[in-house]
């Protein structure tokens, strides 16, 4: 058995960093964390761009979406910070066996949840067969991995997940395992439905905040739950509102109505934010990628020099300076530069229209028009599609630009028959490991799904596969490396840039704490003077 | 008794209008290339999850078993769930009924009194200057796009001179939802501070809902009493020595009144449907911002649901413009 203190740095975490900081957080009772907490007054108004639909913590998993389950609830570990570091929270420590596949946690003693039900191995248990029951939210990312009454509470602070299959990324994806109060939701099952009815919109948490009203069109109102295992959050009492249009959330903060936003919005309106005198837009480097996937298996795209004619006629500079402001990072390969398993030595495409046409009159098949898809209220992705048409043109290639909603493209994605040949968009940290980027848009077994570019590598897969058995990172990380290398050789897809995380708050918000996974919306580190 | 033949027709008329609503709605949404079982599983769903979601929400069923299900499920009152919000349908607009229904109802009264009177003196002073104001004012107002009038509005008001709040219905919460109506809620509970607080943030919405549907009215006024005043009637009644008074207010407007009720009783419709800009603008949590969400998403029980509730209203909108224009014209009860 391999035991495994508790925090981890998504940049340099390793088998022995975790022992050292896990005896360290032992020795000190409770975890760094704990250290920056304490209460306070005050109430802030924080406008979001998507609508919380639900309170159920295991119904949704989008970004979007994240503050009532990142605030309300908690998870068995925590990613914080930037570069993201896997923090302890529920749980105190975790052992792993030499397999790699059983994963048994110690949760902290003494946690209640909101209404003083003390929080125990049971209510894991009960959170973990509630994800795969009702098939939602998280529910692919444990469904391969465990299997439905393999969970066992060992004692009352004790729990086992028996995996199906050895993976070195459970313990990183554990934060996505919110744990609901069993006993509250038993008493309000109706039909079998594990109390879905009930907890969409009602409180059964531990988290650093209580859900005090809710209104699915309005948003939820939420109050500090003072006796948090960490300690009372900064701010009393947050209102999160749902304001669909960018305008108002942007006036409404210069107002002063708002004291935060999120920061999904146009360059223009961050640009705007940037020069008033009393706010404060944050800015880090996130972990965000924007790419356009192409279709490996359709012809001419089949031939790797097609797909690299592709990747020379995107003109990088002109769209990271001057169409975005040189708001994001060039990213060259699958993996965002910020994480560990990024080759920083990987020179990827340049704009170079006459590489383009060189490898261009290497292409054996008959030329055709090609479709460039892009997503309806996605702006950047519109524009980057008419910023490739653009320099295919100059190679001498027929293009069509295409431009659907969400929905539509989601379920096009997931037939090799109807994807598009090129799609611009992006992929989002769900975990800080590489194997969320790399695994879902490489591995053969990802068609249909996040591999929506159909590529396939049966050396790319063997690494991968690799690398999700190795539990240390030290090993795993020269192995995403070389896929990185891999798949830019060949031209797997286009990697256009890494995201940039703004995040606009008034100048009296202070503690903000940005981490990639959760978009800096975790609220407890807050306060207002 | 005539009215009543009238209601009565109307209502047997009704059922049949719905159901086709309900079928072109439902095969037009069905063909659209999205898939909502990939949606509601989630970004990193599989094959099998997704085809399993298919099958739990009927979907893998032919188009016109579906359709089936669907109106034997309305017959019992059941509007099925969100594929979205996974909420019955039914909880997820009445919620947001109160506010749409709020909105559009202050709007068309606003919209009335101040567009009859107006289209009535620009009638009556046909061609003069203040004739051409009310006509460069209303065609603009019908000219104008809502979300820019709607943004002006919010800068100048709301921004410059901070006198109009900016989003919302009223400041914070509001009070525990009776009615859902915020002015007849803060009536039950007595409570003038969110009473008037209501009103306050009515204002802007309001403005840039009724510019464009005081316009028209005023248009349509004005055609009407021009019209009226043309007739013989009103020469003899001028002939006798009715005073003028009497006469545009009494026996011309009412004639006037048939085409503008009619309008009015669209714009009701328009408005419940179709001020999902504004919502949007104001942060206003109506029916509509739910329903453009809905289609987004290809949420069909959304969709059909909104359909069915907007359908409705509208039928019964114009039944009441059908009794009203009765009452003023008992010819048009024959």
């Amino acid at each position: 058995m391999t035991t495994r203190g508790m925090k981890g740095s998504a940049t340099e975490i390793s088998r022995r960093n975790l022992l050292v900081a896990g005896a360290v957080a032992g020795a000190a009772g409770l975890p760094r964390i704990a250290e920056a907490q304490r209460g306070g007054g005050g109430r802030i108004v924080f406008a979001n761009g998507s609508a919380y639909d639900t309170m159920d913590p295991h119904a949704t998993f989008d970004v979007g979406r994240v503050a009532y389950r990142l605030n309300c609830y908690d998870g068995l570990m925590r990613w914080v910070d930037n570069p993201p570091k896997l923090e302890p929270w529920l749980a105190e420590s975790y052992t792993t066996s030499e397999d790699g596949k059983t994963y048994t946690f110690k949760l902290r003693q003494g946690v209640t949840f909101h209404d003083g039900a003390p929080l125990t191995a049971e209510d894991v248990v009960y959170s973990m067969e509630r994800i795969l029951a009702v098939k939602k939210g998280a529910y692919p990312l444990f469904a391969p991995l465990v299997a439905p009454g393999s969970t066992k509470a060992l004692d009352r602070h004790t729990v086992q997940f028996n995996l199906t299959t050895p993976s070195a990324i459970f313990a990183a994806t554990t934060h996505d395992i919110y744990v609901v109060n069993s006993a509250l939701l038993k008493r309000n099952e109706r039909d079998g439905d594990w109390g879905q009815a009930f907890i969409g919109r009602n409180d059964a948490g531990s988290g650093s905040y209580i859900i005090r009203r809710f209104d699915p069109a309005r948003g939820f109102l939420a109050q500090r739950f003072d006796n948090h295992f960490l300690g009372p959050a900064g701010v009393a009492e947050i209102d999160f509102r749902y304001v669909a249009e960018v305008n108002s959330r942007v006036l409404g903060l210069i107002r002063g109505d708002f004291q935060g936003t999120d920061p999904y919005m146009p360059q223009d309106q961050i640009t705007r934010l940037q020069g008033d005198s009393n706010l404060n837009v944050m800015e880090a480097e996130s972990t965000r990628l924007f790419y356009s996937c192409i279709h490996n298996q359709r012809a001419p795209m089949n031939d790797v020099n097609f797909r690299k004619a592709l990747c020379y006629s995107f003109d990088y500079d002109g769209w990271i300076n001057n169409i975005l402001g040189g708001s994001v990072v060039r990213n060259t390969g699958v993996v965002p530069n910020p994480m560990w398993g990024a080759p920083k030595d990987l020179a990827g495409y340049t704009y170079d229209i006459d590489k383009a046409k060189w490898h261009l009159a290497r292409v054996q098949a008959p030329m055709r028009e090609i479709v460039v898809a892009g997503m309806i209220g996605y702006e950047q992705s519109i524009q980057a599609a008419s910023l490739l048409q653009n320099g295919l043109t100059r190679a001498g290639i027929q293009s069509r630009l295409l431009n659907e909603p969400w929905p539509v493209v989601s379920n096009k994605m997931r037939d090799p028959e109807q994807m598009y040949d090129l799609l611009f968009l992006w992929r989002s940290t769900y975990y800080a490991d590489p194997h969320n980027w790399a695994g879902e848009i490489l591995h053969t077994e990802r068609h249909r799904g996040g591999n929506a570019s159909y590529y396939s590598n049966p050396e790319v897969d063997r690494l991968l596969e690799e690398a999700l058995a190795t539990p240390d990172q030290a090993k795993r990380a020269p192995l995403y490396e070389q896929v990185a290398r891999i798949s830019s050789e060949d031209a797997a897809a286009i990697f256009i840039h890494n995201t940039k995380w703004y995040g606009p708050f008034r100048k009296n918000v202070s503690g903000v704490r940005f981490c990639p996974i959760g978009d800096g919306q975790e609220m407890r580190w807050l306060s207002i003077a | 008794m005539k009215i009543l033949v009238l209601v009565v027709n109307r209502v047997i008329w009704f059922v049949p209008t719905l159901l086709g609503l309900l079928a072109i709605v439902f095969f037009i949404s069905h063909v659209i290339p999205a898939d909502p079982a990939a949606f509601a599983a989630g970004e990193n769903a599989s094959a099998a999850t997704i085809a399993e979601m298919r099958a739990r929400l009927g979907l893998d069923q032919p188009l016109h078993i579906q359709f089936l299900r669907y109106v034997q499920s309305i017959l019992t009152g059941d509007m099925g769930r969100s594929i979205y919000t996974g909420r019955p349908v039914s909880e997820d607009l009445l919620s947001r009924l109160p506010a749409t229904l709020e909105l559009t109802l202050v709007t068309v009264v606003i919209a009335t009194l101040i567009g009859v009177p107006l289209g009535v003196i620009s009638a009556l002073r046909r061609n003069s200057w203040l004739d051409h104001g009310l006509r460069f004012v209303t065609i603009a107002g019908l000219a104008i796009a809502s979300f820019w009038f709607a943004i002006l509005l919010q800068l100048f008001f709301s921004m410059r001179l901070g006198i109009t709040p900016l989003t919302g219905r009223v400041e914070g919460w509001g009070p525990e939802p009776i009615t859902g109506f915020y002015v007849i809620d803060s009536l039950i509970n007595w409570d003038m501070e969110t009473l008037l607080d209501a009103f306050h943030h009515m204002i802007l919405p309001v403005a840039t809902l009724a510019l464009p549907a005081a316009a028209t009215i005023v248009r349509f006024t004005r055609a009407g009493v021009l019209n009226a005043l043309e007739s013989n009637y009103v020469l003899y009644e001028t002939a006798m020595g009715y005073p003028r008074r009497q006469i545009v207010w009494k026996y011309v407007l009412r004639n006037a009144l048939i085409g503008t009720v009619t309008q009015i009783g669209l714009i009701f419709g328009i408005l419940l449907a179709g001020a999902v800009v504004v919502e949007a603008v104001f942060d206003w949590p109506g029916l509509g911002m739910f329903a453009v969400n809905s289609i987004l998403n290809s949420d069909y029980n959304a969709v059909m649901g909104f359909t069915l509730i907007a359908g409705t209203m509208f039928i019964v909108v114009n039944l009441l413009v059908d009794i009203l224009q009765g009452l003023i014209d008992p010819r048009e009860t024959r």
